[in-house]
């Protein structure tokens, strides 16, 4: 993914949702992507499929899925991309599944649609995709209506739906956000499964660090639409270098610290995208900005080996943040 | 079908405005005044009500006046919508016929308002038997051909009881008795959920009487949803007295109802369309108006059932 | 599918019942006139009115008459015409339920077919000017009365196209010939479409943007089936609702529709018998109105939950 930009033309002027982010995802890897509601994450995600909605657009950049850039594909190339190269898990699947279709046939129809599997095929893996997914009792089950269904096994029945496929890139978008505490474990256990399994790469949008921590190789941090920090999850988190992942961390409740202090929250909100401020986009919220940070944006520089961040005080190689905080 | 972006709602538009603290009636007003399709049903209307009340004192020819020049005469400078089949000048009887629009019209959203409203009032506060019996008719009335009905009331009114003498009363009276449920079973809901408020309820510990309760705090709450409720009945009115005039079961000959004008004109059609086309565009256009303000007044009331 | 069954039995129970009584408010509206359809005609003698009254039993006290009707009715009979001696109601009006249905199912047809095409369009095309086009022809459309729209029509196929074609190409009023249904029948759908139109646009709009829509988009479906299958079967569900009012917003425009294009059906007998004051067919339409009504209902709450699993009888 290149200097991707996405943009909202709305009634109030252009709205900048994603803003020049640059990375790029391996097989097999799975890579978290996490930053609060409103920085990005999701417009990210959605325009790896060009599922970006009215009024966005891409208006530069490009997504290269092994030689091809799906930006550049036809209707038809992209259709035929959709689902089967790359599949989406979305965030509440008590809206994403269609109320009025049965659970099994929306499986098999993400399958009839693409030409991996034959119709025959098709229809016969949708019983044993169910039951990969502990579905209970999926043979009776094929032929309910999402309405049947809990929360956790709709989302169940949508990752069957996704690596029906097989797809070698999965987009699972925040996928246990609208679930009970007690399914999140399982259905993020499943996942990872799957993926190994498939050998397929997993993109996971969340804000949710602990998540992250337990199940991805490298985080991106996003910001107003920026990448703040990048890095492998073991450094960013036991070294966490632009003070915005710092601050994600910190509010971030740890079992072994409870009774050491409190959690602490970001104050103020982020950035309205119409209207951002100049220089660094974290600096009115930032606690250890300088002068230049409020004029001139920074760069994404390495700050680490393979862990990048976007703050001029790195740069200027100023003590530790944690060093900072404890005066 | 070329293969366009999915299109989703963003975020970004769900986000409403913060709404600054202003009356129910002025924040309509705001929003109706933005809505162009509203605006211009109001001007129409604005004419309309202007052209009944001139026709009162004048009229280019009295309007029952036959042979002003030939019969079936097309449009001209003296006549500029041409003569009827009986010589009659039909811009005067398109005047005069606004006239009796509006008489409808406005007489039976009021009449049948006050119809509805008390009884939607009752059920709604009251509950229990009364609104059982209430709500008995209002269901029934769904199952019904409701304008037939009205034909026959106005029938048996005028022709067979002759309790009331065949005019624009009449059709008032047989159209507000069959069409009241619209606006009583509005009104029983909104008093069935105003009830319940706060402000209802502290007025109720603070001793009020029921009468008024249901007059200070449950009716003028509920008032933006009956303002478009009668809105609409207008128009229903207007087309129901043009459909029994048409049909020959309405306002007598010679009055200058724009149903019966068509009615007349029909049969000469082929000949002088004229005659037809004149009352036909004037019910078009009143009736369009009509519903263009009612839909304006629905957005501008409740923004949030906007269609 | 007993479950089905059985509720449709009680709505049919319903439906008569709900029939008997909206009949009866008519029957007894009508029988409070003194003296009835027999005031106006010229008896020769009094001798003969008491017959005729004895014939049709108008003699006898009102509630008498009353329950006889009822029982009548019930057995399915409507009695005789009180203009045309011997004049069975019940088969007369059989006959001409079935060419009002004609035009009506037809209407019915013009109504949703062309309204949900329209409504569909409008809203994959939004704010482009097909959506404009059709948004602005529903909004004229649901204004302009059915008998207006009847005698523009019949102005133009009946007249003009009669001189443009020098008679070969044009809609000749009357009934018997299956080139006589479209005009009327699309007169009477007309204002019916534009209404649907834009519930459909409406109900279109919403679903294309929900969430599960989105799902089927990102699973790779053909623009065609996402649209047919996904959006159109979830928009449908609210039109369906509609169907109700619809029915009877045609019964009541081919009152006026048939008087104008000379169809032999129930409308037109409706206007001619009470012109005539012929009571009993009178009543008896309107027994067959309220009937009509009430299978309409029926039919949309059957179809309603095939459309929508979520909902149950």
């Amino acid at each position: 993914m290149q200097d991707l930009r996405v943009q909202f033309a709305t009634s109030g002027g252009t709205v900048t949702a994603v803003d020049g982010i640059d990375f790029d995802i391996d097989r097999g890897e799975i890579v978290g992507i996490v930053g609060e509601s409103g920085s990005g994450k999701t417009m990210t995600a959605l325009s790896v499929l060009r599922l970006i909605p009215e009024p966005g657009k891409i208006t530069s950049g490009r997504i290269l899925f092994g030689e091809k850039d799906v930006v550049q594909m036809t209707d038809e190339e992209i259709r035929e991309f959709r689902g089967n190269d790359v599949a989406m898990i979305f965030q509440d699947p008590m809206t994403s599944l269609n109320p009025v279709l049965r659970v099994g046939f929306q499986v098999e129809e993400a399958m009839a649609a693409h030409r991996r599997f034959s119709r025959r095929q098709s229809h016969d893996r949708v019983v044993p995709l169910l039951q990969r997914v502990r579905i209970p009792a999926a043979k009776d089950r094929v032929r309910d209506f999402p309405h049947q269904f809990s929360g956790g096994m709709r989302q169940r029945a949508m990752i069957a739906m996704g690596v029906s496929n097989e797809p070698s890139l999965l987009i699972a978008d925040e996928p246990t956000t609208a679930l009970d505490v007690t399914v999140q474990a399982s259905i993020i256990e499943l996942v990872r499964d799957l993926s190994r399994e498939l050998r397929a790469a997993v993109m996971l949008i969340t804000h949710n660090m602990a998540l992250v921590a337990s199940l991805c190789n490298r985080v991106i941090v996003m910001y107003a639409g920026r990448i703040v920090e990048e890095g492998p999850t073991r450094s960013i988190f036991k070294n966490p270098q632009h003070p915005y992942t710092w601050s994600l961390l910190r509010s971030m409740p740890r079992v072994d610290e409870v009774e050491k202090e409190r959690l602490i929250s970001i104050k103020g909100l982020p950035p309205d995208l119409g209207r951002m401020p100049p220089g660094c986009k974290f600096h009115p919220r930032c606690k250890f900005r300088i002068d230049r940070c409020m004029t001139e944006e920074p760069p994404l520089g390495e700050v680490d080996p393979g862990q990048m961040a976007r703050c001029w005080v790195l740069m200027k190689n100023v003590p530790n943040p944690e060093a900072v905080a404890q005066k | 079908m070329a293969q366009a972006a999915p299109v989703i709602q963003p975020d970004l538009e769900l986000s409403y405005e913060v709404p600054e603290q202003v009356t129910l009636l002025t924040d309509a007003w705001r929003r109706l005044r933005r809505n162009r399709l509203a605006l211009l049903g109001g001007a129409i209307i604005a004419v309309l009500f202007m052209v009944a009340l001139i026709s009162i004192v004048w009229t280019p020819y009295p309007v029952w006046l036959q042979a002003v020049g030939p019969t079936y005469q097309p449009p001209s400078l003296h006549h500029l919508l041409g003569l009827d089949q009986a010589g009659r000048d039909i811009l005067s009887r398109i005047m005069g016929g606004a006239l009796i629009t509006v008489e409808v019209g406005i007489g039976s959203a009021v009449i049948l308002s006050l119809i509805g409203i008390p009884l939607g009032l009752l059920a709604g506060f009251y509950r229990g038997r009364v609104d059982t019996v209430i709500s008995f008719f209002i269901n029934i009335w769904y199952g019904i051909p409701d304008l037939l009905v009205a034909l026959i009331l106005v029938f048996v009114l005028s022709d067979a009881l002759h309790l009331i003498p065949r005019g624009v009363f009449v059709i008032i009276v047989a159209f507000s008795l069959t069409r009241w449920m619209d606006v009583a079973r509005l009104v029983r809901g909104q008093s069935l959920a105003l009830r319940e408020r706060e402000f209802v309820e502290a007025a109720r510990m603070a001793g009020g009487r029921d009468l008024a309760l249901i007059f200070r705090h449950i009716f003028p709450n509920a008032l933006g949803p009956i303002i478009v409720q009668a809105t609409f009945a207008i128009p229903a009115a207007v087309l129901f007295e043009a459909f029994l005039s048409f049909l020959g079961l309405g306002l007598p000959p010679p009055t200058p109802s724009w149903g019966a004008m068509a009615s007349d004109g029909y049969h000469g059609m082929d000949f002088a369309p004229h005659i037809v086309l004149a009352p036909t565009i004037a019910l078009s256009i009143t009736l369009m108006a009509f519903n263009w303000l009612g839909d304006g007044l629905r957005d501008a009331f409740d923004p949030r059932m906007r269609r | 599918m007993r479950g089905t069954l059985l509720y449709i039995g009680q709505r049919l129970i319903l439906i008569a019942i709900t029939t008997v009584l909206v009949s009866s408010i008519v029957f007894l509206l009508l029988h409070q006139i003194p003296g009835n359809a027999f005031l106006n005609e010229t008896r020769t003698t009094p001798q003969a009115l008491a017959a005729d009254l004895r014939h049709y039993g108008l003699d006898l006290p009102l509630q008498q008459q009353y329950v006889n009707w009822v029982t009548a009715v019930v057995h399915g009979n409507l009695g005789e015409s009180l203009v045309n001696r011997g004049v069975q109601i019940t088969p007369l009006l059989v006959r001409e339920t079935s060419v009002s249905a004609t035009v009506g199912f037809f209407a019915l047809f013009v109504t949703i077919g062309l309204g949900m095409l329209l409504g569909v369009f409008a809203a994959l095309r939004q704010n482009t000017w097909v959506d404009y086009v059709a948004s602005s022809a529903a909004v004229v459309g649901y204004s302009i009365p059915a008998f207006v729209i009847a005698i523009f029509m019949l102005l133009i196929f009946g007249h003009y196209f009669f001189v443009w074609t020098q008679g070969t190409v044009y809609y000749n009023v009357g009934w018997g010939d299956w080139t006589q249904v479209p005009v009327p029948a699309i007169a009477l759908g007309l204002p019916y479409a534009s209404y649907v139109a834009r519930l459909t646009r409406a109900s279109m709009l919403e679903t294309i943007r929900t969430d599960y829509v989105r799902t089927a988009w990102a699973k790779g479906l053909k623009a065609r089936i996402v649209v047919l299958r996904h959006a159109l079967r979830n928009a449908l569900i609210p039109v369906v609702t509609i169907l109700g009012p619809l029915v009877t917003g045609i019964i009541t425009g081919s009152v006026v529709i048939e008087n104008i294009f000379g169809i032999p059906g129930l409308g037109k007998e409706f206007v001619t018998s009470i012109l005539a004051r012929d009571y009993n067919i009178v009543i008896g339409v309107f027994t067959f109105y309220a009937a009509l009504v009430g299978l309409a209902n029926l039919t949309v709450d059957v179809i309603y939950p095939a459309l929508d699993p979520r909902i149950r009888y």
